[in-house]
């Protein structure tokens, strides 16, 4: 970070002066304290992005319909990356799908960050009057986060918001990668843990946002039902396999779909040969 | 001179990149076109292609097979 700001520096200062602007009217005209006033421009930031991550969440819900679908083309195609891409972007195309994951929701919040970075900065040099904790336990937003206590039991509020607004947001069916991004927090704790307080607070923010907004969005939209077609034949259970002879003595005929049944199970085996 | 493009490029992806785990909904992804962008094109008129296209990597654009034209 210390050399991305020595590159950046300069340029962002407008970014800087419009962070302080913001908190400065939400401290001074609201009469928020500083901490606060960091929470509080993140719900704003957010707010104006809702449009764009409703739109995202609801993508994200038709995607998970055809997750199967999208596992076998990953299978089919292991070894190499690139085609599995072209075929993934053609199985979208072909069935009509918007994929949920976009770049520009992300990178929106991200001026928004080195702003807030910077103003924390100018913030630790030259104090503003003004009470600079947060809730008792964090003693000054503009220290570094480990600099007081508070500081660690910020940081277990992050690693646990960044892994529930994963749970939300990651866009991807792969399991191992879903994994991956859960991890994520537990390696960048160790970095963010230099930042300043109030650059944290702003991060369990946006997360905890992520968080009630991914599960407001579940709540109100019924979950769509998964497309019948192909859903049984990869998500037979491998009992089946073995079962499939002396499928009479089972005592599973609760099997609410007798239709689909048996035949898909061969439909896995073909899939695997393929 | 494009080799400035791509190291920003990789600051991002090691960043906050990382940080946000999302999937681009194109292929290439953004940072891998802005790469090629800049690589193709320098680094002025490939920043610019990049950000259109990171312009166009919204919910509401479909995605889909976009490399950079030659």
């Amino acid at each position: 970070m210390i050399f991305a700001s020595l590159i950046l520096g300069s340029p962002l200062t407008p970014l800087e002066h419009a962070a302080r602007h913001a908190l400065n009217w939400i401290h001074y005209n609201v009469g928020l304290p500083w901490a606060w006033s960091i929470v509080a421009l993140t719900v704003i930031v957010r707010m104006i992005l809702v449009p764009l991550t409703i739109k995202q969440i609801h993508s994200m819900q038709n995607l998970q319909r055809y997750a199967p679908q999208m596992k076998e083309i990953q299978k089919k195609y292991k070894g190499d990356k690139q085609k599995q891409n072209e075929e993934l972007m053609k199985f979208y195309r072909e069935n009509n799908i918007n994929p949920a994951a976009s770049c520009l929701p992300m990178l929106v919040q991200l001026p928004v960050f080195i702003a807030l970075y910077y103003a924390l900065r100018t913030f630790a040099k030259d104090p503003p009057p003004g009470n600079p904790s947060f809730l008792h336990f964090i003693a000054n937003i503009a220290d570094p986060t480990t600099a007081h206590w508070g500081g660690f039991l910020l940081l277990v509020v992050y690693v646990g918001s960044q892994m529930a607004s994963t749970l939300f947001m990651a866009t991807t069916a792969d399991k191992l990668q879903r994994r991956l991004f859960m991890l994520m927090p537990l390696i960048f704790v160790f970095v963010i843990a230099h930042f300043p307080a109030g650059l944290v607070l702003y991060w369990v923010t946006t997360n905890l946002w992520t968080v009630g907004q991914g599960l407001i969005t579940r709540r109100l939209v019924p979950k769509t039902p998964p497309p019948e077609l192909f859903k049984r034949s990869s998500r037979t259970p491998p009992k089946d396999d073995g079962g499939s002879s002396g499928n009479g003595a089972t005592p599973g005929p609760a099997k609410p779909a007798p239709q689909a049944g048996p035949r898909k199970v061969r439909r896995k085996k073909k899939a695997g040969r393929r | 001179m494009y080799r400035v493009g791509v190291a920003l490029v990789w600051l991002w992806r090691v960043t906050f990149g990382a940080l946000f785990p999302t999937t681009c909904k194109y292929h290439p992804s953004c940072s891998q076109y802005a790469i090629d962008a800049v690589r193709e094109r320098g680094l002025l008129r490939g920043s610019l292609l990049a950000g259109w296209r990171l312009l166009r990597c919204n919910p509401w654009s479909r995605g889909g097979f976009d490399p950079v034209t030659k």
